[in-house]
């Protein structure tokens, strides 16, 4: 019987795969489905008695008509457009510097790995501690140079900047890591090569590494803006989404919403339009940076 | 040997499933949920209550914004394992009306409430006429000033007298004095930094009143009037105009400024008392400061206890409630080891009538008795006080960190008011 059903060769990938897709049905896609649904709900305590209302998109729309949310929606886009890139180019530099058959090469990469080592939550205090404006240990530093005090957390114009700053310190090393796997994976002969036919170094990078690193880069790539959707810990430790809503990203909001304010029907939709534009942007991420089906067939 | 491998394993799950849950159904512990600050202070009573009925507790501690947010999820999960909880006074009407603690009145039956607590920790502790939550301690607010850096500057201490009491204005001129960015050293700092706790005092002397209007389910009007405006300009010039108080700061970083004599003027509360006298600096205490075109007024209430409605030992829980809030010793442990300021009479008594009450530093309880008994602004009475704390905190904030007050208050006054549409 059971070798009956093993030689229907098909279902053979399908059970190795069951217990993956089983996870990702119950802990990913059910609470999406989950969240979603209770998005389309409203919870009243009018005259105190607890009234839970299906109001269709009703919840959605109130988010559209509150200038908070499309702040939210703001800050989310601006710190996703630039800490990404800068993200993945430091991460990228410094892979490439720790390839360098040095002497001291494995001390230097333990080093350089050390921030991951630290959680977030503590290296985000550490942080605050360090950025305060007035005790704080960066503006001393700055006033070496002559450099004034800056109010980095505490400014509308340097809050996101700053939470940028920490969250790349701890992130780059992380993603590090991805690309200096990729790069150890290059066989040395292609530069054996290039270095035969002349090529500069710009020439090596540009036309062996990055071609050849172009699957992990759009890993890291895909893997570091679906994190950076979901940073919040910054905020909740230092920021609490200000000054004047200047750090609040949607997640925030949405934590905010659900934890704060109770109000779960908010909540759950800007999870859900953030679910969706996490979604669109990793889409195109594929799309213009994966590979195209005839390079596959290679 | 598979077969057998398999039998092992099926016995272990099958034992620790038992076990597992066997501990669920024999188990009559009450789980109570505290502020971390009150653990210490707690544990040597609920060991008592032990001892006397036979109810083992649990006490699970948390630090004040992960207590709101568990309590918040529990509630909103219906969770049945926790039985009872500390309750912030202006959060007694939210828990009520969203089913989350029950009505102590059937376990206070026996007795009058107003002969155990003062009317005020009573008030606090009731909604829509029945008593939820009894009150575990209350709170008043002082001031606290540095003689040297006083001294230094010129400036008069402030009194503990009535008809001396200091004025915001005096207190800003002051402090423009002492202030002195290039060693560090600030004018004046508040305890609860940013917090409405204690800066609702500020338009509630301007005659602003607490921010919410009567009834408790609307904000309009009532948050961005002349007296919320006045203050909230005020704010704003102490961390930007005139610069005598540090932004960024937070409750827990101004007590240490203070105590490290770097801050003339310290406003916060009895508990501080501990800090400062542990420390080397030379200070004294004076009643709490009032704008000059206002009245005298400071913070108050403070953390109560309630039954966890979802709870399946109501009863026993009701019993541990009943004995951490209306037992006498309890109450006079709260003020002795702990500078807590009381709500039962017994205690209130205690501090008004024994004599080490009136020497310094231990007259900082007599000092805030006086000024919660006459100079109280209860926080504003909403269901909705969870959503409307934390956008004043946040507008409060965002007002020292430099932004205009008057279109701050405005964004929060429409942002309140579109939170409470669920409780109308």
């Amino acid at each position: 019987m059971s070798t009956i059903f093993f030689r229907r060769q098909w279902i053979v990938p399908y059970l190795f795969l069951a217990p993956a897709l089983l996870g990702t049905i119950v802990f990913k896609l059910y609470p999406i489905f989950l969240g979603f649904w209770e998005s389309l709900i409203y919870t009243s305590f009018g005259g105190g008695i607890e009234k839970r209302t299906f109001v269709w998109f009703e919840n959605y729309q109130y988010l559209f008509d509150d200038p908070l949310f499309w702040q939210s929606v703001k800050i989310t886009s601006i710190l996703t457009v630039i800490i990404n890139p800068l993200q993945i180019s430091i991460s990228l530099g410094l892979a490439l510097l720790l390839m360098r058959r040095t002497r001291y090469i494995r001390i230097i990469r333990s080093l350089y790995l050390l921030p991951i080592g630290i959680a977030l939550p503590i290296a985000t205090i550490i942080w605050g501690l360090m950025l305060d404006p007035y005790q704080g240990l960066i503006n001393g530093f700055l006033g070496i140079f002559s450099i004034p005090p800056q109010p980095f957390l505490v400014s509308e114009n340097q809050a996101l900047w700053s939470i940028m700053a920490i969250a790349t310190w701890k992130g780059v090393a992380f993603w590090m890591l991805f690309l200096l796997a990729g790069l150890e994976d290059i066989p040395t002969q292609f530069y054996e090569a290039a270095q035969i036919d002349g090529a500069n170094p710009f020439q090596k990078f540009r036309y062996i590494t990055l071609p050849l690193l172009r699957r992990t880069i759009l890993f890291v790539f895909v893997a570091d803006t679906a994190a950076n959707f979901v940073l919040m810990v910054p905020m909740i430790i230092l920021t609490k989404g200000g000054p004047m809503q200047s750090t609040n990203v949607l997640v925030f909001e949405a934590y905010r919403s659900g934890f704060y304010y109770q109000d779960w029907g908010r909540s759950l939709s800007i999870i859900t339009i953030l679910t969706v534009i996490t979604l669109i942007v990793i889409g195109l991420q594929l799309l213009f940076l994966g590979e195209s089906r005839s390079e596959r067939k290679i | 040997m598979i077969k057998r491998n398999l039998i092992i394993a099926l016995g272990f799950f099958v034992l620790f499933a038992t076990l597992s849950f066997g501990v669920r159904a024999d188990s009559h512990k009450i789980n109570l949920v505290v502020g971390e600050w009150a653990e210490g202070p707690l544990t040597p009573w609920v060991a008592e209550f032990t001892a006397a009925t036979g109810i083992e507790v649990d006490i699970q501690p948390f630090p004040f914004r992960e207590l709101l947010a568990t309590i918040e999820v529990r509630g909103n999960a219906k969770a049945d394992d926790i039985d009872v909880i500390f309750v912030d006074a202006p959060l007694v009407p939210s828990y009520a009306v969203r089913g989350m603690i029950s009505s102590m009145d059937p376990y206070f039956a026996d007795t009058d409430t107003s002969n155990i607590f003062a009317q005020a920790g009573i008030d606090a502790a009731s909604w829509n006429g029945a008593m939820y939550a009894p009150p575990l301690n209350n709170s008043g607010q002082l001031t606290y000033y540095n003689k040297d850096l006083l001294a230094k500057a010129g400036c008069a201490e402030p009194s503990l007298i009535e008809s001396e009491r200091i004025t915001w204005e005096e207190v800003v001129e002051c402090s423009k004095k002492i202030t002195d960015s290039a060693s560090g050293t600030w004018g004046m700092v508040f305890d609860q930094v940013n917090r409405y706790y204690q800066l609702q005092s500020l338009p509630e002397s301007m005659g602003g009143g607490s921010g919410v209007c009567d009834g408790g389910l609307s904000v309009k009007g009532c948050l961005t009037n002349e007296g919320w405006m006045k203050a909230g300009q005020w704010y704003h010039d102490v961390f930007n105009t005139w610069a005598i108080s540090p932004k960024g700061s937070s409750q827990g970083k101004t007590d240490q400024l203070f105590a490290s004599g770097k801050v003339g003027i310290f406003v916060g509360g009895s508990w501080n008392e501990g800090t400062f006298t542990g420390a080397e600096i030379n200070y004294g205490i004076a009643l709490h400061p009032y704008f000059a075109e206002g009245k005298p007024v400071t913070g108050c209430n403070s953390w109560h206890m309630g039954v966890w409605n979802y709870s399946k030992h109501q009863d026993d829980a009701a019993k541990l409630v009943r004995y951490l809030t209306a037992s006498p010793d309890v109450a006079l442990s709260y003020v002795n080891e702990h500078g807590q300021l009381p709500a039962h009479h017994s205690a209130i008594l205690y501090v008004a009538e024994h004599p080490k009450f009136n020497n310094f530093p231990k007259n900082v309880l007599k000092v805030a008795t006086y000024e919660s008994a006459n100079h109280c602004s209860t926080r504003g009475r909403t269901p909705a006080f969870l959503e409307f704390e934390e956008i004043v905190n946040t507008s409060f904030e965002d007002i020292a960190n430099g932004g205009d007050p008057a279109s701050i208050l405005q964004g929060a006054e429409s942002r309140i008011e579109s939170s409470m549409r669920r409780y109308q």
